[in-house]
């Protein structure tokens, strides 16, 4: 497998590209706690991505947050809680809303597009949005490069193995991890989208030599961050902590308030901000 | 500290609530629903269809039916998207016994060639005015649904619910509402869409937030906003549900405020049941609750008899 010549291809692919950003004011999310902006960046492709940026107000530099894109076609922008500590960039990867002028990724339906070859998964495409946007956020002056965090699902694993200044990420909604093993797990989507596309005739050897070039796992080794892994089958998710070199689990309990309020914790004691709750007591 | 059981959330109900509509409902033109089997979709279990209809203003919307393969029969069921989601295949729902169909209102991806407010967006289009507020053909987009199930002959007529959570869960009161002597069972989570102007000013979570980013710019706007928001609210609808109705709260919801959702449950003059679930936010107990809505649904709409 030629797993890292067809990363740095990417990497190279995407240093050819000018990011060229644009900011646009956003008087409506602009508060007493942040000023926010719509970014459009040039990815491969060429093709142009969509971010909404926030500062905080006050002094800087501020730690700053990439929030990669969920699996769906629209992302929250990010809250105020966040935007009101850290330099937040909430990305909207080619094909999302926002990001869809030219292409409108379908669900079901992205999971595999593409997938028969590892040239032309669209997943390639999206990690060089991911990595584009981190290189944007980490770029900026208000961003403290001591403090950079990135925060989703497996594109954050892979963005912080191959983006070196990212010092913490915090991962939870994994889709591609053992993707080939999940898939048979139950009916459900996205996952479910394997088992249309290989019912409409193709190869599981194929499409899972695709996707081993994206499981987190086999990127995880790269990441130097410090990482916490939410998982819900803690043996189903040990070799990815394990092969994390600063990774740690924390295990769900389903009590999603309790959850989230640890998350917004762990990561606001690595960048040195104060925890904050999202439900207001 | 919030008084999350008996905070009251005031929507005053408009005049013409009920005749507002019945209008929208007789505007709509005839369904003329196109089914399409999806075989690379399907399962051994479950038979897969494309859907689309025509519903208000003349806008084809999308969905997605599952039907078991099984003898029919089959109570039918509606599922309904939240604001973000995109629908899915309801495969597990017609691996349970249930003709599922999975609505796609307007704006949704598959029925966003016309409508496409985009998200954020959605909740404060056109929010001035209740007659071209965006969610009046998306409610309507829903009930309309319900007249696909009606039409479907492995579907029984006499057992129809509705199942969903956040924005699923509000707009299943208003098509309960909506459609009352169809309507057999409803599983309401999180609640959207209920006390939608008190919901703002107890979260800044989105999408109500949205609303609170349109006054900042819009400040003279509140009371047409106001006026607008009264004609879908769940909590008008609520006093029209009448089939039994189970709400699953999240206490520590920060996207439907939980008092919204105690509301709702007072508001509902038949038939409920409560769950909450402390600690929880907006999954509302989830997965848990899953299993809860399945006994709930099996018990009302009798899948496999």
């Amino acid at each position: 497998m030629d797993f890292d010549a067809y990363w740095r291809a990417v990497d190279d692919e995407l240093a050819t590209v000018a990011a060229r950003p644009v900011l646009d004011p956003v008087p409506a999310r602009t508060t007493a706690e942040a000023t926010s902006f719509a970014v459009r960046l040039t990815s491969i492709g060429p093709y142009r991505i969509y971010g909404s940026l926030s500062i905080p107000t006050g002094e800087g530099p501020f730690p700053a947050l990439l929030q990669v894109p969920r699996y769906g076609s629209v992302n929250n922008m990010a809250h105020v809680n966040d935007r009101s500590r850290y330099v937040v960039l909430t990305l909207m990867h080619r094909g999302q809303r926002l990001a869809d002028d030219g292409f409108q990724a379908a669900y079901p339906g992205l999971l595999t597009l593409g997938i028969d070859d590892p040239a032309t998964y669209i997943y390639r495409a999206i990690v060089a949005d991911c990595l584009r946007a981190a290189e944007f956020l980490i770029g900026l002056a208000e961003a403290d490069p001591a403090r950079v965090a990135v925060a989703g699902n497996e594109l954050a694993v892979l963005t912080a193995a191959r983006r070196t200044g990212i010092t913490a990420a915090r991962v939870s909604d994994l889709v591609l991890y053992r993707a080939m093993e999940a898939r048979l797990r139950s009916s459900h989507y996205p996952l479910e989208e394997l088992n249309d596309y290989l019912r409409a005739g193709s190869s599981a050897a194929v499409i899972g030599r695709t996707l081993d070039y994206f499981d987190p796992i086999r990127h995880a080794p790269s990441v130097t961050a410090k990482t916490l892994v939410a998982v819900e089958d803690a043996d189903w998710y040990a070799p990815l902590v394990n092969a994390l070199p600063a990774g740690e689990a924390y295990q769900v309990t389903h009590l999603d308030g309790t959850d989230a309020d640890y998350y917004d914790a762990w990561l606001a004691e690595r960048c040195g901000v104060p925890a904050l709750s999202k439900f207001i007591r | 500290m919030r008084d999350l059981v008996n905070t009251t959330v005031d929507v005053t109900r408009p005049a013409d609530f009920d005749d507002f509509w019945a209008a929208g409902l007789a505007a709509c033109p005839p369904l003329d629903p196109v089914l399409t089997e999806m075989p690379t979709l399907s399962t051994e279990r479950v038979r897969v269809y494309d859907v689309s209809y025509v519903s208000y203003g003349g806008l084809r919307v999308s969905a997605w039916y599952a039907v078991p393969r099984s003898d029919g029969p089959y109570p039918g069921l509606i599922t309904i998207p939240g604001y973000i989601s995109e629908p899915t295949i309801p495969k597990e729902w017609a691996e349970l016994g249930y003709a599922a169909l999975a609505v796609a209102p307007r704006g949704k991806l598959r029925s966003n060639a016309v409508f496409d407010p985009g998200y954020p967006g959605l909740l404060t289009h056109n929010i001035v005015d209740h007659h071209t507020y965006g969610y009046r053909g998306f409610y309507l987009d829903v009930v309309r649904a319900v007249d696909v199930l009606l039409g479907r002959p492995e579907a029984d007529s006499d057992r129809i619910g509705l199942a969903g959570s956040s924005q699923g869960g509000g707009l299943g009161i208003s098509t309960a509402a909506l459609r009352p002597e169809v309507i057999k069972a409803v599983a309401c989570g999180a609640p959207y869409l209920c006390g939608i102007m008190t919901a703002p000013t107890l979260t800044r979570s989105y999408p109500y937030e949205e609303i609170n980013e349109y006054l900042r710019l819009h400040p003279r706007d509140v009371d047409r906003v106001r006026e607008t928001v009264a004609y879908y609210d769940g909590l008008n609808f609520a006093p029209a549900v009448q089939a039994p109705t189970m709400i699953y709260l999240g206490l520590e919801d920060d996207v439907c405020p939980p008092e919204t959702g105690f509301a709702l449950h007072r508001a509902l003059p038949g038939e409920k049941t409560l769950h909450t679930y402390p600690n929880c936010a907006h999954h509302a107990g989830l997965p848990g609750v899953l299993r809860v809505v399945e006994e709930f649904l099996a018990d009302h709409l009798k899948p496999g008899s």
